[in-house]
């Protein structure tokens, strides 16, 4: 495959045959099958973050086309591309020239397909019928059930597995030894704690530690896991969490407008300090006290408006956990 | 408060017939004469426009001609939904059909015509549609009425203007209520209430009802439990007169502001709550909740349409935020200018180099932006900082330029040190 980023070990090591997927084994034989017939469903790949699903739809790809698989295939992003007109009129132009080789279909992948809303999937399902005789769709979601029915009935549906820590401490072990770097069992364990089966983000955390220490013990996987948390997140907290209000809203603000991280980011990153065991001291009354409160305000993000006003509620009500130990 | 639901005393005394409408006795002639003509055959002009400040009697004029002429009343005012949809659904059947049995017509009123925001798509041309098709009179009503969108709308109505009133009508207005209320009400404070009202009655009567309601005797001193009335009054005011009001319930008053704003006050309460409120963290706590609150139900309002929800989205950033447990006593603060759209514009070019790089990143590794930017960019920013060589080839794989990248994540360039001409053996 060209045009990859070969200095990035995600990309690096991302399977370019599907014979080199880590684990999901019955998906990559019947994928492997489609190949020797050369006919291909409408496919929904489900299944948690960094679990291949993106990578398998790329394998595939790559071994129905071979050399010719970037002219044959249109990768989509729907939390992109957030308006269906987009999606439609990038899909349609696609779907009017012929497909190269001897494929008789071409093939779309949608990434992030949960993140369409009803509409666009209503749209999404007469645009999948219409050019179903000149293209394939591969639809690829965490959550099965954000996917309107009509669209599930119209594919075949692949439900990928959380990796078993066997399969993922190996895939780790083989990276850092063919990048000449020493890992430690207790940095493979800390990995697969912190990103729980997330293969991606268990990748990426192994090359930030590298480029902290060239033994990469556990110590070096929590001080880069530290240093990508954004510091103004993490600060905030603190400052909340001794009461300081206004110090607190100001960082807020910071990681909001400057750094541009929505409030969704912003709560899944506090939710993430303040359950990750090297994250903040706290004694387990009061941590449970606080989940409860990022869950309230979790939903409330979801369900108001204003970013800032959301979390600032949340940054008050953990000044006063702080501050005075009860709600 | 008592927990039962009382009944507004604007509503409770509105007037039943003509004669007790108060005030306006040109724009009330006026307005009978050319419903008259109506109900005699055709006017010249199927609809009249009421204009004037608030509260001065537009609306109650038409109810009371409605019920004292027996007229069916059609109504859709400001809360009500007005995009074009709604109004058709509610308005033009209506105006088409003839009236129910027993009753002799119908009248429709169109409430505040001036308050359709252009985001209500296609009401206003709606509203011409639907004057155009009535075989029933159409009334509307607006405070400014020179407002450019309403041009179209001025041609085809007959024109009515209504006068602030004056402080006597107001006065006696109030009396007559405390009468029926039986309530006892020092003269000095209904002249107060009325010169603070500026001719508007409906404030006036609201001022009334929250300093009256439950009591048998009113006197100088309660007046001092309101505040004063908010006219048109900056932001820094309005702000205090939630913020510090002596009773959660007299922060309500603020909504009786024509003009307020209530998303700019929402801001406004944002920036300001904690200088107000420390040191008092209980206090602060509280009123964010509220005010958090105020912003869920406005977002549901909003995304359903559901404006009958408004109230309680009002009347938790106003009471709900006043409300606040353990506030601080009082104390003078100077408050600030909401900070968000500052920053927001300040910090727009640091954002966008960001999500530039985010979409290549985005490009290369097969996710969306979103993730690129939470989950590949602080990883490789880590990468950067504590082993540049490794960070530069990585950043140029990505076509993403090293100073662009420090920029966009606000640190510095490592000096260049170029992998370094590998150690010549010594031999």
């Amino acid at each position: 495959m060209s045009g990859q980023n070969l200095e990035l070990w995600v990309e690096k090591y991302r399977p370019r045959r599907l014979d080199e997927i880590v684990d999901q084994r019955e998906i990559v034989e019947r994928l492997k099958e489609f190949v020797r017939d050369k006919n291909v469903p409408h496919l929904l790949f489900v299944g948690p973050p960094g679990t291949g699903k993106t990578t398998a739809a790329l394998c595939l790809a790559y071994e129905l086309y071979g050399g010719l698989w970037r002219d044959n295939t249109l990768e989509l992003n729907a939390s992109d591309e957030r308006g269906i007109d987009v999606i439609r009129s990038r899909i349609k132009e696609y779907a009017r020239t012929v497909p190269l080789g001897e494929v008789p279909f071409k093939l779309i992948i949608l990434d992030e397909a949960d993140n369409m809303t009803g509409d666009a999937q209503q749209a999404l399902r007469r645009t999948m019928e219409l050019f179903s005789r000149s293209t394939r769709f591969i639809l690829i979601a965490n959550y099965a059930s954000k996917i309107i029915e009509p669209i599930q009935s119209r594919c075949a549906i692949f439900r990928f597995q959380p990796i078993p820590k066997g399969d993922f401490a190996a895939r780790l072990r083989y990276i850092a030894e063919r990048e000449g770097v020493k890992v430690l069992d207790e940095a493979i364990e800390a990995i697969w704690e912190e990103s729980l089966g997330d293969m991606r983000k268990a990748i990426n955390t192994l090359q930030a530690a590298a480029a902290l220490n060239s033994v990469i013990d556990a110590d070096a996987v929590y001080r880069a896991l530290g240093k990508v948390t954004p510091a103004e997140v993490r600060e905030m907290i603190k400052l909340a969490l001794n009461g300081d209000f206004l110090s607190a809203r100001e960082k807020l603000r910071e990681a909001l407008y400057s750094y541009g991280l929505s409030g969704l980011d912003i709560i899944k990153l506090v939710y993430r300090e303040v359950t990750s065991p090297k994250g903040l001291e706290l004694d387990e009354r009061k941590r449970l006290e606080i989940l409860e409160l990022i869950g309230e305000i979790n939903y409330r993000l979801v369900e108001g408006a204003d970013d800032e006003i959301q979390l600032n509620a949340l940054l008050a009500k953990l000044a006063l956990v702080g501050g005075r130990g009860k709600v | 408060m008592s927990s039962r639901r009382v009944q507004p005393w604007t509503e409770k005394y509105r007037p039943r017939v003509i004669d007790e409408v108060i005030g306006n006795p040109d724009a009330k002639k006026a307005f009978i004469a050319w419903l008259n003509k109506w109900l005699a055959g055709r006017p010249e002009k199927k609809a009249a426009l009421l204009y004037g400040p608030p509260g001065c009697g537009k609306t109650s004029l038409v109810h009371a001609a409605a019920s004292q002429l027996g007229l069916e009343l059609i109504e859709a005012n400001a809360s009500d939904v007005r995009t074009s949809e709604a109004l058709k659904r509610r308005v033009l059947r209506a105006v088409t059909e003839g009236s129910l049995l027993g009753v002799r017509g119908k009248v429709i009123l169109l409430d505040e015509v001036d308050g359709i925001s252009p985001q209500d798509t296609g009401g206003l041309e709606t509203i011409l549609e639907i004057i155009q098709a009535s075989r029933h009179p159409v009334v509307l009503t607006a405070n400014d009425p020179w407002d450019p969108r309403l041009r179209d709308l001025r041609n085809v109505c007959e024109l009515i203007e209504f006068k602030r009133l004056g402080l006597r009508e107001v006065s006696s207005a109030l009396s007559e209520i405390c009468r029926k209320e039986g309530v006892e009400c020092d003269p000095a404070v209904i002249r107060e209430l009325a010169s603070n009202s500026e001719g508007d009655l409906r404030a006036a009567i609201n001022d009334l009802q929250s300093i009256a309601l439950g009591k048998r005797k009113v006197t100088l001193e309660d007046l001092e439990v309101l505040g004063y009335r908010a006219k048109q009054e900056s932001m820094f005011e309005i702000v205090r007169n939630v913020l510090v009001a002596k009773r959660p319930e007299a922060a309500r008053l603020v909504l009786s502001i024509p003009s307020l704003d209530y998303e700019m006050l929402m801001q406004w309460l944002n920036e300001n709550i904690p200088y107000q409120y420390s040191p008092s963290p209980v206090a602060i706590a509280d009123a964010y909740d509220a005010l958090s609150k105020a912003d869920v139900t406005l977002s549901r309002i909003k995304r359903k349409q559901a404006w009958t929800l408004l109230p309680y989205a009002l009347d938790m950033m106003t009471v709900g935020v006043a409300g606040a447990r353990e506030r601080p006593p009082f104390k003078f603060v100077k408050y600030s200018f909401p900070q968000k759209l500052r920053l927001l514009s300040t910090s727009k070019e640091v954002r966008e180099e960001r999500n530039r790089i985010a979409k290549a990143v985005a490009t290369v590794c097969h996710v969306s932006t979103r993730k690129a930017l939470l989950e590949m960019l602080p990883y490789i920013k880590v990468i950067y900082e504590n082993n540049p060589l490794k960070g530069r080839l990585i950043l140029e794989g990505l076509g993403v330029s090293e100073e662009d990248f420090c920029k966009a994540f606000r640190i510095e360039v490592k000096p260049e040190i170029r992998s370094r001409p590998s150690r010549r053996r010594r031999s």
